[in-house]
């Protein structure tokens, strides 16, 4: 592979693993409800639940462009979970999560992997310039809060009031 | 409402701001009754903690009333006064139930900013930059208090405001960082830093049993209260510290070393001046002499307890740890595994932290008691700020 081919790679393929003390078949069940999905992506896309195991989604990028792709789960085990994108997606996309049980009493490791097909082709448009988010964040980002939400039952949040004043709303 | 906000490098204004709410189920909104300055904020306010933003509300050492809680919280309840350790934990997480709770899993709304930094993002914190959070702070009539069945106590009869306010930070700091030293019959430990963290560090040592505490800072009003507290005083710019702690330890060095001072340490000589110039230069935000020279004077085999916030440092004297087979240990606070030890030490009396409240104001003067806490005027060891 080329140098330009292996930074093409890394831009598009995005994979994460996170580890959460739950066991899988209840983390399972907590990825694939619908309102999981819209709560867990809210950095990168609106999402949301549509028909059976299916969902809309709408990313933004900078300077005002949206994307939008509708995707299905195409595959469901018990230690997997897969999904694609529908014909007419702006960016074509696949995902698959794996559960496997971690070590000890850690409970289980989560591992995601989106891959994306973005207009043009690989090395057609960085996927960074894109959506305006380093790919990295779009799956570690998502994870993290999974295991919040897993783990607490609520995503940590300082909206709407972050410590720094927003648009002099706080003066 | 008004709060405290950080505005820039040594700016800090006293502002309306909005009132925080619920937002999420495990939450409660504190009527701060008292909120305090910490060494860790002269970072902030000296700029050498990158991720600030202009409006940030500073504070994290406080306590309160609740007054309003979340649908999901049931060990807490309004009207009840509560101190909250600065570090925000979910107690749930595995960093949580192993007591590691400034390392807890869930608390931090913005990964993204500090995975890059640490490799994993920490527990978030009240008003100590977005890289670790992003919370606004307690210097303010209100703040809002995620996870309150873990992160909020319930202060006992007995336990003053005053004395409740530091087991916020500084306490469970300073018994942090005696609980790493592994205290043994016979121990000499040596504290650098005689402020809030230190003393309380000081304390900690006596109440876990050591032997002898030597306590080392340059102001002779922080000595004097390490000595009120029961340690031996030294002053690092009358004696040469390496020799008065072999001649206290009879040749052997202290058996611990606390470093409670920081990267903002102060030291005499050439190090210092070339420690200065490469802060001012930013090739290097620590000047670290305090921990140099613990780890030196520490005894072969011994334990260094690192408590002081440092960012970069080179020139780091890795071999003499390696050398000399020193365990070091260090951890932001983990608060809330020693909040609930440290109320009964108060209530009994072993545990005076109302003693590091030596100046008093309104919320609407904490720039001044800032601006004293930074400079020690007037012998200010902690600025305390009533909303
Ligand atoms: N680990 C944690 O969770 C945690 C929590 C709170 C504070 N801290 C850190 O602990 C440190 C102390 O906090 P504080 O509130 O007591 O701060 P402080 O500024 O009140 O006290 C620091 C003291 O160190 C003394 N000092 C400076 N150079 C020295 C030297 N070379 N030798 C001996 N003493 C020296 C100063 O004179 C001062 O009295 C800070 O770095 C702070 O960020 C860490
Ligand atoms: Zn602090
Ligand atoms: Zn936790």
């Amino acid at each position: 592979m080329s140098t330009a081919e292996a930074e093409a790679e890394a831009d598009v393929a995005t994979a994460a693993s996170i580890t959460i003390g739950k066991p899988a078949p209840e983390l399972r069940a907590l990825w694939l409800q619908p309102e999981t999905q819209s709560r867990i992506w809210s950095h990168f896309a609106e999402v949301t639940p549509s028909g059976e195991q299916a969902a809309e989604w709408t990313a933004h990028g900078p300077a005002g462009g949206e994307y939008r792709w509708r995707t299905a789960v195409t595959d469901s085990e018990p230690d997997l979970v897969r999904w694609a994108t529908q014909d007419g997606a702006d960016v074509p996309n696949v995902g698959e999560l794996k559960f496997r049980p971690a070590p000890g009493d850690r409970g289980t490791e989560l591992h995601l992997d989106v891959r994306f097909d973005p207009p043009g082709g690989a090395i057609g448009q960085a996927l960074s310039k894109l959506f305006h988010i380093a790919p990295r964040e779009i799956v570690r980002t998502a994870l993290y809060r999974f295991r919040a939400l897993a783990l607490t039952g609520e995503i940590p949040t300082t909206d709407p009031q972050p410590a720094a004043r927003k648009g002099g709303e706080d003066r | 409402m008004r709060a405290l906000c950080w505005n820039g490098v040594n700016d800090l204004r006293v502002e309306t701001v909005s009132d925080p709410e619920i937002l999420n189920p495990n939450d409660v909104i504190l009527k701060v009754r008292l909120s305090t300055t910490c060494g860790s904020d002269l970072h902030l306010i000296d700029g050498l903690i990158p991720t600030m933003r202009e409006g940030d509300v500073l504070g994290h050492e406080f306590m309160g009333e609740i007054v309003d809680v979340g649908r999901d919280v049931t060990k807490v309840a309004k009207g009840e006064r509560v101190v909250v350790p600065s570090f925000i934990s979910c107690g749930k997480c595995w960093y949580c139930q192993h007591d590691l709770y400034s390392l807890c899993d869930t608390t931090h709304p913005k990964p993204e900013l500090q995975e890059p930094l640490l490799g994993y993002p920490t527990a978030g914190i009240y008003a100590y930059s977005h890289a670790f959070g992003g919370y606004a702070g307690a210097h303010a009539e209100y703040v809002r208090v995620p996870f309150a069945d873990t992160d909020c106590f319930k202060v006992p009869d007995g336990v003053s405001d005053e004395a409740a306010l530091f087991i916020s930070d500084a306490a469970p700091t300073g018994f942090m960082g005696a609980d790493f030293c592994d205290i043994q019959g016979g121990d000499v430990i040596a504290v650098w830093g005689c402020g809030g963290v230190g003393l309380m560090a000081q304390q900690s040592a006596m109440i876990l049993g050591a032997e002898r505490v030597i306590a080392i800072d340059r102001y002779p009003e922080r000595l004097a209260q390490a000595e009120a507290f029961g340690a031996i005083p030294l002053d690092y710019t009358k004696v040469d510290v390496i020799e008065a702690l072999n001649e206290l330890t009879g040749g052997r060095g202290p058996d611990a070393c606390i470093d409670a001072v920081g990267m903002e340490a102060g030291g005499t000589g050439l190090q210092q001046a070339y420690d200065r110039v490469k802060q001012a230069l930013y090739l290097e935000t620590d000047r670290g002499a305090a921990l140099r020279q613990a780890m030196l004077a520490v005894r072969k085999g011994g334990t260094l307890s690192i408590l002081g916030v440092y960012g970069l440092m080179d020139k780091f004297p890795l071999g003499l740890l390696m050398n000399k087979g020193v365990t070091v240990r260090t951890a932001q606070q983990h608060g809330q595994a020693y909040v609930p030890r440290l109320l009964e030490h108060a209530q009994r009396g072993e545990l005076t932290p109302a003693a590091l409240a030596t100046h008093r104001f309104s919320l609407e003067e904490s720039p001044t008691g800032y601006h004293m806490f930074k400079h020690k005027d007037d012998g200010c060891l902690r600025a305390v700020f009533v909303p």
